[in-house]
């Protein structure tokens, strides 16, 4: 209806193996962001193919696309998204109650609570998103992430809202991470931090560049 | 997500906004602490005027002179002077089998006078069967005889409030008080009937032979009663009773077939029946004004619950994000809708039987809770939060989670 259609992606072809740390950069509108909301199953493509951990994801409906990121991705944002008025560990421990395999009680707060003292945050489990900083914040998001053990671990400027001494802290997480085999791929447009990552790819107009 | 994680993450939800949740559920609070109260004032009153009209006789049917049709029933008194004492004895000669008993009754008034006390009361004249007629009996000291009644008698038994405001509560059988002048002697004392739902107290009131109120107060102008009082044996012969009343008063009265009936036959079982049935109608009124201010409850619930979708985007964004279902939203926003007037509704339900039982006390009004109302108010308020709150849940569910994550 007098819209114009927009090609936010255009023949993107990618293969991320296991264990790889992947950045994607590019300018603001090239399609980094819907690029990365295909390969988390938030959004799906016209047209292509996507096959995400030996799954073919096309043709699958909302529940079972909720199934597979929940299982099978990790998420983290720019700007954090936790639920306010909640508690860091109840924020880790959301991704669980969506999932009918996860344990229950007791070892579902373990789980969170590891996790927590791993992005060393140990002594804060109980504090509210309000009276964390930033950098504790995303820390906190990413806990939330790993809480499934996801293959996947997907963050889009994930340093887009902190300074630059809670950036180096996240990225030097995210490399310890990927050294002990998790794989990332992260969306940026800063050369600093997308230098963390192992592998660069660079996108203009919704196309990869060679 | 089971059904215990469900409801702890909606009640998660709604502690986080206790003002707007307290709020939100004012309308249902209000709406069935309404009901309950209404309900429970109304059922009190029903079942004491029950219990008060079953304590009026056994089974009993009333005779006045005059037709109800014709301007009413002027309390029985005077006016009509058409019944006789004869047509309720020849009623009970001629139907044995359904008249248990049966009295004559006058009515006539005045001011009694002890000592220095003296008490403006009604005076009745009725026959000694009418202990057996009005399950009315004395509770100290004894009723007239036939032969106080053949006699044409001075004496008399009275009511409690009679014992308390003319004789200062003292013990007044033996003594003497004074009608216009005239001597009576108290031979016993009534045992204690209340208030009717009506306010009038049925205490107040002196019991005399028949014949000495028609010949000593009343100065014996005419031969006629002023009502006939029947005990049927069983509820199931009434209608028959006031069938064959009607007949052989209107053969005794010698109306003609066209002529209306010149008496009124009266009921109890059936002003029992008009009683109930005004109290139930007061009842339903009262709950069609309550579901419409449930209503009221719930469109505030909807509204809430949308305005809280639209505030929470970016949650439900992030939700789905890690893998919450369209359904697990659903349930989310449903549950919440639903624990919030369920809430509402017990506390309403609290409310409305602590508000029932306050005014009940202040008022000296008989309070009844009946289950099935809390009952029904409980499932009640569940329903109106499920039935509200599934559209906004709907709505809810079926947002796309890129967009709310997007959205500010
Ligand atoms: N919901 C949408 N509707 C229309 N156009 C969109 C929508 N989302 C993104 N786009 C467009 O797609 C292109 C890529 O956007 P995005 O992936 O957010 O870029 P980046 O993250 O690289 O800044 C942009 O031109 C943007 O305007
Ligand atoms: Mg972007």
């Amino acid at each position: 209806m007098g819209q114009e259609d927009v090609w936010a992606l255009n023949g993107v072809t990618l293969q991320v193996k296991k264990g790889e740390f992947v950045a994607i950069m590019g300018h603001s509108g090239s399609g980094k962001s819907t690029l990365l909301n295909v390969l988390g199953c938030l959004d799906v493509p016209t047209s292509g193919r996507y096959i995400l951990d030996g799954t073919p994801v096309a043709g699958m409906n909302r529940a079972a696309l909720a199934r597979v990121r929940n299982q099978k991705i990790g998420f983290v944002f720019q700007s954090f998204n936790l639920l306010s008025r909640t508690t860091a560990r109840e924020n880790v421990e959301l991704p669980m109650l969506y999932n009918p395999t996860a344990p229950r009680g007791k070892a579902l707060h373990d789980r969170a609570e590891y996790l927590l003292e791993h992005v060393g945050l140990g002594d804060r489990m109980l504090h509210t998103p309000g009276q964390l900083s930033g950098g504790q914040q995303q820390r906190v998001a990413i806990a939330r992430a790993l809480m499934n053990n996801p293959p996947l671990l997907l963050a889009d400027e994930p340093t887009g809202n902190l300074d630059s001494h809670a950036s180096q802290e996240i990225m030097h997480y995210f490399r310890k991470l990927n050294e002990q085999g998790q794989t990332i791929v992260m969306v940026t447009h800063e050369t600093d931090i997308a230098a963390y990552a192992k592998r660069k790819i660079v996108m203009r107009d919704g196309k990869v560049l060679p | 997500m089971n059904g215990m994680m469900i409801f702890k993450v909606a009640l998660r939800a709604l502690l986080r906004n206790k003002v707007r949740s307290i709020l939100t559920a004012l309308g249902i609070i209000v709406g069935i602490a309404a009901v309950i109260a209404v309900v429970a004032i109304g059922e009190g009153a029903s079942t004491s005027m029950k219990a008060q009209i079953s304590s009026m006789g056994d089974n009993m049917l009333i005779v006045f002179g005059g037709s109800m049709k014709k301007g009413g029933v002027h309390g029985g008194s005077g006016g009509f002077q058409t019944l006789m004492s004869e047509d309720g004895e020849a009623m009970s000669r001629d139907y044995p089998e359904l008249i248990k008993a049966y009295t004559p009754l006058v009515r006539s008034g005045g001011q009694a006078i002890y000592q220095e006390n003296n008490w403006a009361t009604q005076i009745q004249g009725v026959t000694p069967t009418f202990v057996a007629v009005r399950k009315w009996d004395v509770a100290s000291g004894v009723f007239f005889t036939d032969a106080d009644l053949r006699a044409g008698a001075r004496v008399c038994v009275v009511g409690q409030t009679i014992v308390d405001s003319l004789f200062n509560g003292q013990d007044p059988i033996g003594e003497t008080f004074r009608v216009r002048n005239i001597p009576f002697k108290v031979l016993g004392v009534l045992s204690k009937k209340g208030t009717t739902s009506m306010g009038q107290d049925q205490d107040d009131i002196i019991i005399m032979p028949l014949t000495t109120v028609k010949r000593v107060l009343r100065r014996g102008s005419f031969n006629n009663v002023d009502q006939l009082l029947f005990s049927i044996y069983d509820m199931g012969q009434m209608a028959e009773a006031k069938r064959a009343m009607s007949d052989l008063l209107r053969q005794r009265h010698r109306l003609g077939p066209t002529v209306e009936d010149d008496f009124t036959i009266i009921d109890m079982t059936e002003i029992s029946d008009m009683l109930t049935s005004v109290s139930s109608m007061m009842t339903i009124l009262m709950a069609v004004v309550a579901s419409i201010s449930l209503l009221v409850g719930g469109i505030g619930i909807m509204n809430i619950m949308l305005v809280s979708v639209t505030e929470r985007t970016r949650e439900i964004g992030l939700r789905m994000a890690i893998g919450a279902a369209p359904v697990a939203i659903l349930l989310q926003f449903l549950t919440e809708a639903a624990v919030l007037s369920t809430l509402g509704g017990v506390l309403g339900i609290l409310l409305g039987v602590g508000g029932a039982y306050t005014v009940g006390d202040l008022n000296k009004w008989p309070i009844y809770v009946t289950p099935i109302s809390v009952v029904i108010s409980f499932g009640f308020s569940a329903f109106v939060g499920i039935f509200f709150g599934f559209y906004p849940a709907l709505r809810a569910s079926r947002l796309n989670p890129i967009d709310c994550l997007r959205y500010e």
